[in-house]
């Protein structure tokens, strides 16, 4: 049996494909347990602040060291610079966050409550386009639930957020566990 | 250099191809490569024989919760066997490559 550079060719485009969606699919994987631990930790931290909105501060400040907790867990044995990059991503947003809002103040809780998920939105749409269109949807949605809620939720912004937006990351999730 | 005719057969290369994405001594489960090759269990049952009798695919089987689970890792042999005939299959479009299929025992 002969190959023909066109049998190579082909041969090779195969070859790329499997190796791509293999690379896509086992990133998927490996970020759903992120997904579902942010898309709980979301729900807990809205619903709550929702609830006891004088506390929000305090709620936040005990579920976002449970949920880096819960994703360095999760991650472990994924590969060896896992720890201190999720570490160094963790440092990189807070402080992110607290030199935008102090530059931006000053803030409503509510326009904090929008910015925050708006722009982890924007890191997952940015993270889709290298790594695959589960990640861009999951940016999509969580951006859309955002807006619609800051928009037209006037009473319970902060349930909706707890529901819609963490419900979007839980059902992400599990979209990105599936094959 | 010659092709590898256990790799070359469509569904092994695109299993190898799928084994080689992944990190070196990495397993994935016979039930999510089925679904990521959108292959039939009989079918990538036999082409796993083949791979495995090659030395190219070690598969593992055990049982979690009462329930049997089969897992599929490429081995070293397997891993050098695809970049040689990826390799190959680069030579003959860049005209370095005698076209000829090497015939192995399958």
């Amino acid at each position: 049996m002969t190959l023909s550079p066109q049998d190579a060719t082909a041969a090779l485009r195969d070859i790329d494909a499997a190796q791509a969606r293999s690379a896509t699919l086992r990133g998927y994987r490996r970020a759903a347990p992120q997904f579902l631990i942010w898309g709980v930790i979301w729900a807990a931290g809205y619903g709550l602040s929702d609830g006891f909105p004088h506390h929000a501060n305090a709620i936040w400040a005990v579920l976002v060291p449970i949920g880096v907790a819960a994703g360095l867990f999760a991650g472990r044995g994924t590969e060896p610079s896992f720890a201190w990059r999720y570490g160094a991503i963790t440092l990189a947003m807070l402080a992110f966050f607290a030199a935008t809002f102090f530059v931006m103040a000053p803030v409503t809780g509510r326009q904090v409550s929008a910015f925050i998920p708006l722009f982890v939105a924007l890191l997952y749409v940015l993270a889709g386009i290298f790594r695959g269109p589960r990640y861009v949807v999951a940016g999509l949605v969580v951006a859309a639930a955002t807006l619609t809620g800051f928009v037209f939720i006037a009473g319970h912004f902060l349930l909706w957020m707890a529901v819609v937006g963490g419900g979007a990351l839980i059902l992400a999730g599990f979209w990105m566990r599936k094959v | 250099m010659s092709a590898d005719e256990i790799i070359h057969q469509p569904v092994r290369l695109r299993i190898m191809a799928t084994l080689s994405a992944l990190p070196d001594g990495e397993r994935i489960e016979f039930t999510r490569l089925k679904a990521i090759l959108n292959a039939t269990d009989g079918n990538l049952g036999a082409h796993l024989t083949t791979l495995e009798n090659a030395g190219y695919v070690a598969i593992e089987k055990d049982f979690v919760a009462k329930k049997p689970r089969t897992r599929v890792a490429m081995t070293r042999a397997g891993r050098a066997a695809f970049a040689r005939h990826v390799t190959y299959l680069r030579d003959i479009i860049d005209g370095a490559g005698g076209g000829q299929m090497e015939e192995k025992p399958s």
